[in-house]
């Protein structure tokens, strides 16, 4: 197995995927089949977090061609897996779309959305905290040095297997009626 | 567009006076197509302003995105409120495990098969 040793200390294999696609959803359901093949045939996580990691990145994806990136311009999606120990991913906009956020702002919002107590309402909005948030480990906002955001999210292996469920029993719904 | 089917099928007389369908969801519901897609749904509910009750076979649906989701939402809370019912019948694992994520699940029932849950629409129904 090719592994890297250094002081004693085995770091694990990696593999690196990076996908530059342009700002359009249409490209999506081929981004989301390669997820789901990618980490169902080369990773150990199982199939329900290949189904989920799918979900995790058509949201970030959303997130970015809604937020970041113009009609024309580009999303970049970088997978990094290390063997038996965690699949990280990670979604660049050009900070180009009109409705452009910084991270401050996009760090915020997830918190406050986060919050226990808050309530969702309207059709919107969900994605962010209840999809990606519930289903990483580690989540990062940044900003891009020539401008946009870089969102990373990070699922070890160990806590994919521990707690598999990830159903959030502080969930709240409001209805708009 | 991703593509996706709804058609909607009348049950007819499963509850007397009441109208009772089947919105039969195949295919991908993603950002390319859920705005105008659902539209179908929500035009059933114009259509019946009163007393809808909605049966959601998700047995074609391979996957939802979180907007589709707030679609859902919103119809559930429309129809309950103008005294109509809502269930989930046949959803793939990962549609379940989506829903359960966000919580829709404790808001709506979600059934194994489409019997059940025509069963949990005619009792609910009959008792109340």
């Amino acid at each position: 197995m090719p592994t890297t040793e250094t002081n004693n200390i085995t770091e694990p294999e990696k593999t690196r995927i990076t996908i530059t696609l342009p700002t359009n959803a249409y490209f999506m359901s081929g981004i989301r089949d390669f997820t789901l093949n990618m980490v169902k045939n080369t990773t150990s996580f199982e199939e329900k977090w290949a189904f989920r990691f799918q979900s995790v990145i058509d949201e970030l994806c959303n997130n970015a061609i809604e937020y970041g990136s113009a009609p024309g311009s580009d999303i970049r999606i970088t997978f990094l897996y290390a063997k038996d120990d965690y699949l990280e991913i990670s979604i660049e906009d050009t900070g180009t779309g009109k409705n452009k956020i910084n991270a401050a702002q996009l760090q915020k919002l997830f918190d406050d959305r986060k919050a226990p107590g808050y309530v969702f309402t309207g059709i919107r909005g969900r994605g962010l905290v209840k999809i990606v948030g519930e289903w990483s480990d580690e989540l990062k906002f940044e900003d891009r040095t020539g401008g946009g955001l870089k969102i990373t999210v990070k699922k070890f292996l160990k806590n994919a297997r521990q707690n598999s469920t990830g159903i959030n029993k502080e969930n709240q719904i409001l209805l708009n009626v | 567009m991703t593509e996706v089917n709804i058609t909607i099928e009348d049950l007819a007389n499963l509850v007397q006076g009441q109208a009772t369908k089947v919105v039969k969801i195949a295919g991908q519901l993603d950002e390319s197509n859920v705005d105008e897609k659902i539209q179908q749904v929500y035009k059933v509910v114009e259509e019946n302003p009163k007393n809808l009750n909605l049966i959601f076979d998700l047995e074609g649906l391979e996957y939802m995105n979180s907007k589709s989701i707030g679609y859902l939402t919103d119809l559930y809370g429309k129809i309950t409120e103008a005294g109509g019912k809502v269930v989930i019948a046949k959803a793939r694992p990962n549609i379940l495990d989506i829903l359960q994520v966000v919580g829709l699940t404790q808001l709506i029932q979600a059934f194994d098969n489409l019997e059940a849950a025509k069963s949990a629409v005619a009792t609910t129904k009959a008792s109340a």
